[in-house]
């Protein structure tokens, strides 16, 4: 190289080098000598690559590779060695200078430091908090823009920044939240487990997870899911924390709500009485909807005047005033509500102009409105009324509805299991005087049997519900198939009892017009899981032109329901043969019907036929012997006859043969009055026998 | 245990087979519901069945019968017996006859994790 262009290729403000096809560097520039401080001799062939940074070498190398093989111009990037020790950034370029041929004869290449320009690059690609001057603006960009209260703050707890929502949410500034106390803003109750998983996230450096309370601008308090994430420096240091603070109160309560229901099934359930459940229905609702007062009235049986259900918070002597009202539209909202069948609002009672003598003794005891819903049975008939209080003016909200909607669901499953409860025992009562009737027993196992299929399901229902609520995230759409299903089985369950209900609602025996084939039908329907379950198969033979009898439909399903049960405990030690059932109807003569029960069990002793019908008479180790003298007084008050017989095959057959209307429809109080008499005459005779 | 384990219910009440498979499924089993035992049996999860929730009263045949069938047939899947006649006398019966577990309708969800965890051993 001459001296001219090599002064020049020396003042040029940069490292000039080259090299042959190899690759070898054969030459370099004054300013090469002078930033890394190597001589020319050290710096030829591969002696360059010890200024060049240890991390960076191998890349560098591989890249000068590929651009000899490409023959083409490129360029690398690798820190170098000052003379101080101190490693910049270069761009190296490198060219190709090619013969006439095209065969490439030298590589040329530059070297300039960009050492400024990297700085520049990785601080703009630093976290975003690393940067003060962009760092608000960069959190609200965020921030403002998520359904939760964010905030950052310095690992002493001094706020820093706040979004948006936080600031609306707390009702100040953010001067005002700096200054408050944790106190302020916190429940009370939460302040100390919140101050102590905040002190173990801050001495860990590891995320911060609590549930707190926190109170709105309006005083009410809130629960929220806090989240915290530690930022932090190049050198690892916790500089910040990012707080997100997500609002669960309606998920909280939600759940508080589902499992107050599951309890509350699970008290239908267990048997509790109808007052403990009435109790825990108000106690629940006036947790969740806070500062209300909540009350069930119920009907009297004579469906004039109101009864104590519950009312575990209102005063007892307020309570005892309304007791007793009568259920009509002036006496009160509790009593107008089950009147009307329909909800009565009374946003405030101190304008309102009804229930001129109610509503001062109410104002008296500080309540100032009264919701008042009616609790309707399945059937549509009000059974009592559901009732929240406030002592100040309000009116529902959709929270208000659905809460009571749901409760007086409830309620009404409560009541009408009680009502059912206290209708079998009146049956109980009239069927034989004794405290024990065992055939009613089976049936109460058979209507256990009905009601809990859909507790089960409630139940099961419930318990999934829940699971779901809580998975996070919740699943909320199987949540809301569950709890559909719940209110599903619910009404289930309630119209298996208004079934109940139907077949033994009636007090006094009546004389009406009877199809023996439909009560008949009826009874298998109510007994088949009994039946079922003593694996006992059952086949009807009814006539088609069966002549309706007058008489006692419920009595004479009794009557019917005792043949059916005692024929079902005759095939009960049966097992070398079927356990058949075979129930038939017919004509017997032109002015009688024939009910016939035929079975395949152990039979009856020949000897005793003539007592089988006797009180406690009874074939069975654990009978009392009283159904079939029962059967017998009753069968005898419709003027029939009832009797037993042996089949030419295993087992027996019981029947009855009564009259048919035509014959009888002139005297139908006649029958009620027989019946009547009959009845007594065979209690006459347990009592004397007891 | 699995968690993708396979468990049957079959009962003839269409809450119950709605309701315990989601359950089930909560508790991180996999589920199928039939409404009878012959509907089992044809189906093909017979073999892969790991716990079997089975009705004791059902039209046609019962859960004791299915029981024995799958004895006979040299299936050994454990059963845990679910019935609505909560009478106290059937579960020591059914625990005498090889059931894992006999619950009584209605039921917690921890009986039932509890019944199906004892399945699983």
């Amino acid at each position: 190289m001459d001296t001219e262009l090599s002064r020049v290729v020396d003042a040029i403000p940069g490292l000039v080098w080259t090299a042959p096809p190899d690759g070898h560097i054969d030459f370099l520039n004054q300013r090469w000598c002078e930033y890394t401080n190597l001589g020319l001799g050290e710096s030829y062939g591969r002696g360059w690559q010890r200024v060049v940074h240890p991390e960076d070498l191998s890349g560098l190398l591989e890249r000068w590779r590929s651009i000899l093989a490409s023959g083409r111009a490129g360029e690398m990037e690798a820190r170098l060695r000052r003379f101080d020790g101190e490693y910049r950034w270069f761009l190296f370029r490198a060219s190709p200078m090619a013969d006439a041929s095209g065969h490439v004869v030298k590589w040329c290449g530059t070297s300039t430091d960009i050492e400024d320009r990297k700085r520049v690059e990785e601080a703009l690609s630093a976290p975003w908090w690393l940067q003060p001057s962009t760092r608000e603006q960069h959190f609200r960009s965020v921030a403002d823009n998520i359904e939760a209260l964010g905030a950052l703050v310095t690992p002493a707890g001094q706020v820093e920044l706040v979004n948006r929502q936080a600031l609306e949410y707390f009702g100040v500034t953010l001067e005002e939240l700096r200054g408050r106390a944790i106190a302020d803003i916190v429940h009370p109750d939460d302040v100390p487990p919140v101050r102590a998983a905040w002190r173990q996230a801050v001495e860990a450096g590891r995320p911060y997870d609590v549930e707190e309370r926190l109170r709105r601008a309006d005083g009410v308090y809130r629960w929220f899911h806090t989240r915290g994430f530690p930022l932090r420096d190049t050198q690892g240091h916790i500089l910040l924390w990012y707080l997100i603070k997500r609002d669960v109160d309606d998920l909280k309560r939600g759940e508080t709500l589902l499992a107050g229901e599951k309890r509350l099934l699970e008290m239908v359930a267990g048997c509790h009485s109808m007052s403990e459940i009435l109790e825990a229905i108000c106690r629940l609702v006036e947790s969740t909807a806070s500062g209300c007062y909540c009350s069930v009235v119920l009907i009297d049986p004579s469906g004039m005047r109101v009864e104590h259900g519950a009312a575990p918070s209102l005063p007892a002597s307020y309570m005892s005033a309304c007791i007793g009202r009568p259920v009509n539209i002036d006496a009160g909202p509790c009593g107008m509500a089950a009147y009307l069948n329909e909800q009565v609002i009374a946003a405030d009672l101190t304008t309102d102009i009804r229930w001129a003598e109610w509503r001062p003794m109410a104002l008296a005891h500080g309540l100032q409105s009264c919701w008042s819903t009616p609790i309707t049975s399945a059937a549509g008939k009000a059974l009592g009324s559901f009732a929240l209080y406030y002592s100040q003016p309000r009116t529902p909200t959709p929270l208000h509805q659905s809460l009571i909607e749901q409760f007086t669901h409830i309620a009404r499953i409560a009541i009408e299991r009680r009502l059912s409860e206290e209708t079998l025992s009146k049956v109980r009562s009239e069927l034989a005087h004794v405290a024990r009737v065992q055939s009613l027993g089976v049936l109460t196992a058979s209507i256990a049997h009905e009601v809990n299929q859909p507790l089960a399901g409630i139940i099961t229902n419930a318990s999934t519900c829940l699971r779901m609520l809580a998975a996070g995230p919740p699943n909320i759409d199987g949540a809301r198939e569950t709890a559909r299903r719940t209110i599903r089985d619910g009404n289930r369950a309630s119209e298996v009892i208004a079934r109940l209900r139907a077949l033994f609602s009636k007090k006094d025996a009546t004389a009406e017009s009877v199809n023996l084939n439909e009560a008949t039908q009826e009874v298998i329907a109510l007994s088949l899981s009994e039946l079922q379950r003593a694996r006992v198969t059952v086949r009807t033979e009814f006539a088609d032109d069966l002549p309706t009898v007058t008489g006692d439909r419920v009595q004479l399903q009794q009557v019917i329901l005792n043949l059916v049960l005692n024929a079902s405990d005759a095939m009960r030690s049966v097992d070398d043969r079927p356990r058949k059932l075979v129930i038939g109807t017919e004509r017997d003569g032109h002015d009688l019907v024939r009910l016939t029960v035929q079975d395949t069990g152990v039979g009856f002793d020949p000897q005793k036929q003539d007592k089988l019908f006797e009180a406690f008479y009874s074939t069975k180790s654990g009978g009392m012997g009283i159904g079939l003298s029962v059967s017998r007084s009753i069968i005898a008050g419709h003027r029939g006859r009832i009797w037993a017989a042996h089949n030419n095959g295993p087992g027996a057959t019981f029947g009855f043969s009564i009259p048919c209307r035509s014959d009888c429809s002139s005297d139908m109080d006649d029958v009620s009055a027989i019946h009547t008499s009959g009845v007594t005459g065979d209690v006459h005779v347990m009592r004397k026998v007891g | 245990m699995t968690t993708d384990s396979l468990v049957a219910v079959v009962d003839d009440d269409q809450s119950v087979r709605e309701s315990l498979p989601d359950l089930l499924r909560e508790f991180g089993f996999r589920s199928q519901a039939f409404s009878s035992a012959e509907e089992f049996l044809a189906s093909e999860c017979v073999s892969e069945t790991r716990c079997l929730i089975l009705d004791i009263a059902m039209p046609g045949m019962s859960g004791p019968d299915l029981q024995r069938e799958l004895m006979l047939r040299r299936q050994q899947i454990p059963i845990v017996f679910i019935t609505a006649h909560g009478d106290e006398t059937v579960r020591p019966r059914v625990l005498e006859q090889g059931a894992v577990e006999c619950l009584i309708k209605p039921f917690s969800d921890t009986a039932l994790r509890e019944a199906v965890n004892t399945a699983f051993g």
